[in-house]
């Protein structure tokens, strides 16, 4: 449960919509991730002095204690200006793993740097595809008392920028998080198509690990839930973002004498496009809501919230190229920054595929 | 018979209906309602004289004048002891329909019957009148203090057991399509009504057609004015589907939703469970009921905030694709099964008849298209597309 009032939340979203029309509107997209890092640091030190990065941070490593409602609320708003920044990796996901570990000196450290803005993480399964629903490529040994990583984790967000990963990798008892330092692994950065998210292949060659105690996969999987309402819900507010644009352009645009919105072929899309929306938006407050509340029916619904909101932001997104014509065919039209936001969230955790098969197991295990 | 006394509180009507029915809806009592008609009709004349058929009115209409919440205590203790008659002012559209729009010798003369057991059905539809509901052909002409109406009707459930019909007709053709029409609560049971069953795709027939020839309605059946129809139409068709809602609502609350969706199950009987392309389907199916239903859930808690809620008009349009992709998915899970038909093969039997009976959505209330035009129109605000017909007098629009 959330240690915000529902006025506090409201206040906290106030401010960080402020922020964002200020510093970090759709227009300034495009400048901000022409930079190496792909965001912007002034931004980031100023939702640190909000203390918007340490939203997930308990309160007696004073933080927020805000829940995946508070994230929700937070991330729908972020989707909307696609706000291209390390937070879900820092702010949410390394926040999660970390408080759910036993490595009280790590954890302090980390928890306050991230507050402070002072440090950026990366979180990766392992996997050779970047999904968190396929295994771990990594394997770990320990040898008097240190640990140390070998192999590839691909695909993974963030890590260019990074300063730590957290990674799982395979050991003698099960499957266990390490925390990395970035500048000890080798870090490749991949060119993207969506200019907006930052990936790297990362190596691990016998490189040094601190494993984190007692952090088991149920753990993990909290953490993974958390992190992916939080993905969700930005994209059902990317998915709201864009669709808004849309239906204003069918508004206005005129050929023949009149709007084209007056054309059944377009409002019937239109039509069909709302319901994917609200949807959206819809089971990404109600899969935090359960997360929040310890619902039994939680991991059902962040399945579902996985993959409904990617699906349909890829539709909706796809939809608002072909509804605007030519003019979203240019790379000047904001609408191809959405599609290819979109088509990137088809992979960034996991695809619709697995985030379905593992929705259908959910239901067959209730039964 | 004297209306239920109670003190107004919700405790105080709780007991009052509670003790009234324990002295009224005896076994006695309701061996006779459902014996004949003669039997049903004194109960329900009854349950109105004591106020209870109708609780929401005022009492010089047969009411008790309480709220609509309290209201709703009424009916729950109908409901418990499974008594007849209950919600009569949430249910029956013709008693509805007179009471709220027509006029006060009209209420006189048929609200006590109307309360008392008659069934109404709804003569809206045309056979070249369906999504375009204002452009009816059937003609009323006044002859005297009577109307004498010719015309077709189609799509009619419960004609047969109607007495009266909610009829749109059209008395003035010279004026644009809405402007010229009048609603009737026309008289069923007489010579002129000729109602034939439909035999729907299904297999069922819950629907009809009415063939209409020189039959007559008095000029003070009109409810509302004449020739201001439309105006009183939609009225009435706003209370049907906030009837719709709620039974809907009611309906899916009493039964319970089966813990294993029936795809699953259905695959694991057909030990098609592990096929992984069918498992995406059967999941994608899953998903987009609960989200309908989750949708539906966000619009009744905005409802009880805002009073409104936009999300509750994607509802019907969101269920044909439920129904129809379900209908589909069962189909692929079954196989060449599916090609088979009778009681042998009751599995193919339902999965064939879901198919079908998916139009009944998406053609059933509106038309899928008329409901995106409705959703791009009301909730989007998209321009409404230009109506040729709109402004012509009605003896000149075109007809096909």
């Amino acid at each position: 449960m959330s240690t915000l009032s529902n006025e506090e939340r409201q206040a906290l979203c106030d401010m960080f919509e402020r922020l964002l029309r200020d510093r970090a509107s759709l227009e300034s997209l495009r400048s901000v991730v022409a930079q190496p890092e792909k965001y912007d640091r002034s931004v980031w030190k100023e939702l640190a002095e909000l203390g918007l990065l340490s939203l997930m941070i308990n309160e007696e490593s004073d933080g927020i204690g805000g829940d995946a409602q508070d994230l929700q609320a937070i991330m729908e708003i972020a989707g909307r200006v696609l706000f291209p920044s390390p937070f879900l990796s820092t702010a949410v996901f390394a926040v999660e793993l970390l408080q759910a570990c036993k490595n009280d000196q790590l954890k302090q450290e980390c928890l306050s740097d991230i507050a402070a803005g002072e440090t950026i993480f990366a979180v990766s399964k392992g996997s050779s595809t970047g999904s968190w629903l396929d295994e771990t490529k990594l394997s770990a040994s320990k040898s008097s008392d240190t640990w140390s990583l070998n192999g590839v984790a691909s695909y993974v967000v963030d890590a260019p920028r990074a300063d730590e990963i957290l990674v799982c990798a395979n050991t003698s008892s099960g499957l266990r998080m390490f925390c990395v330092s970035a500048s000890d692994a080798d870090v490749q950065i991949l060119e993207t198509d969506d200019p907006s998210i930052c990936l790297g292949n990362v190596s691990f060659e016998g490189v040094h690990a601190e494993i984190l105690d007692d952090l088991d996969e149920a753990a993990i999987a909290h953490a993974l839930n958390t992190t992916l309402v939080g993905f969700a819900a930005h994209q059902a507010g990317a998915t709201h973002a864009i669709f808004e644009q849309t239906v204003e352009y069918l508004k206005t645009r005129y050929q023949f004498g009149r709007p084209i919105g007056s054309y059944q072929a377009l409002k019937h899309m239109a039509a069909d496009l709302l319901i994917e929306v609200e949807s959206a938006i819809t089971v990404s407050r109600e899969a935090a809501a359960a997360l929040a509340n310890g619902k039994p029916n939680a991991a059902q619904l962040v399945s579902l919230a996985a993959f409904a909101c990617a699906d349909s932001f890829r539709d909706v997104s796809a939809a608002a190229i072909q509804l605007h014509g030519g003019i979203a065919y240019t790379m000047e039209h904001d609408a191809h920054l959405f599609w290819r936001h979109a088509r990137a969230g088809q992979w960034l955790f996991g695809t619709s595929d697995q985030f379905r098969e593992q929705y259908l197991q959910t239901w067959e295990d209730a039964a | 018979m004297t209306k239920l006394v109670h003190d107004g509180t919700p405790e105080g009507i709780h007991a009052a209906v509670t003790g009234w029915l324990e002295l009224n809806w005896t076994t006695e009592a309701e061996r006779g309602a459902n014996a004949s008609d003669e039997g049903m009709r004194a109960w329900l004349t009854k349950v109105r004289d004591a106020g209870l058929a109708t609780p929401s009115w005022p009492e010089e209409w047969f009411g008790l004048g309480i709220s609509a919440r309290k209201a709703g205590i009424i009916e729950k203790a109908f409901r418990a002891r499974k008594a007849h008659g209950w919600g009569r002012d949430r249910f029956h559209l013709g008693a509805i329909s007179v009471f709220k729009m027509g006029s006060e010798e009209l209420k006189r003369e048929v609200l006590p019957d109307l309360l008392a057991g008659p069934i109404c059905c709804l003569l809206y539809s045309e056979p070249n009148a369906g999504s375009d509901l204002a452009g009816v052909r059937t003609r009323a002409e006044q002859d005297g203090d009577e109307f004498v109406v010719n015309g077709q009707k189609v799509w009619t459930s419960n004609a047969v057991e109607a007495d009266y019909g909610m009829l749109l007709a059209r008395t003035n053709w010279d004026v644009p399509k809405h402007k010229g029409l009048t609603f009737f609560l026309f008289p069923m049971r007489q010579d002129g009504v000729e109602i034939r069953p439909i035999n729907q795709i299904t297999g069922e027939s819950e629907f009809n057609e009415v063939f209409i020839t020189d039959a007559r309605v008095p000029a003070r059946y009109a409810i509302g004015e004449v020739s201001e129809g439309w105006k009183s139409f939609q009225t009435a068709i706003a209370y049907e589907r906030l009837i719709m809602a709620q039974g809907g609502t009611e309906r899916r609350g009493r039964q319970n939703e089966p813990t294993t969706p029936l795809l699953i199950d259905l695959a694991r009987r057909k030990n098609r469970i592990d096929d992984t392309s069918l498992r995406q389907k059967i999941a994608q199916a899953i998903a987009y009921r609960q989200l309908n239903s989750l949708n539906n859930k966000r619009a009744k808690a905005e409802i009880a905030e805002n009073g409104a809620s936009s999300l509750m008009s994607l509802g019907k349009l969101a269920m044909s694709r439920i129904q129809h992709g379900d209908a589909r998915v069962a189909a692929e899970v079954l196989g060449p099964e599916a090609l088979l038909s009778g009681t042998p093969n009751p599995d193919a039997a339902n999965a064939s008849f879901d198919a079908a009976k998916a139009y009944m959505n998406s053609i059933g209330g509106g038309t899928d298209q008329i409901q995106r035009n409705i959703i791009s129109e009301r909730i989007l605000g998209l321009p409404k597309d230009d109506a040729v017909d709109r402004d012509l007098p009605f003896k000149d629009v075109k007809t096909g």
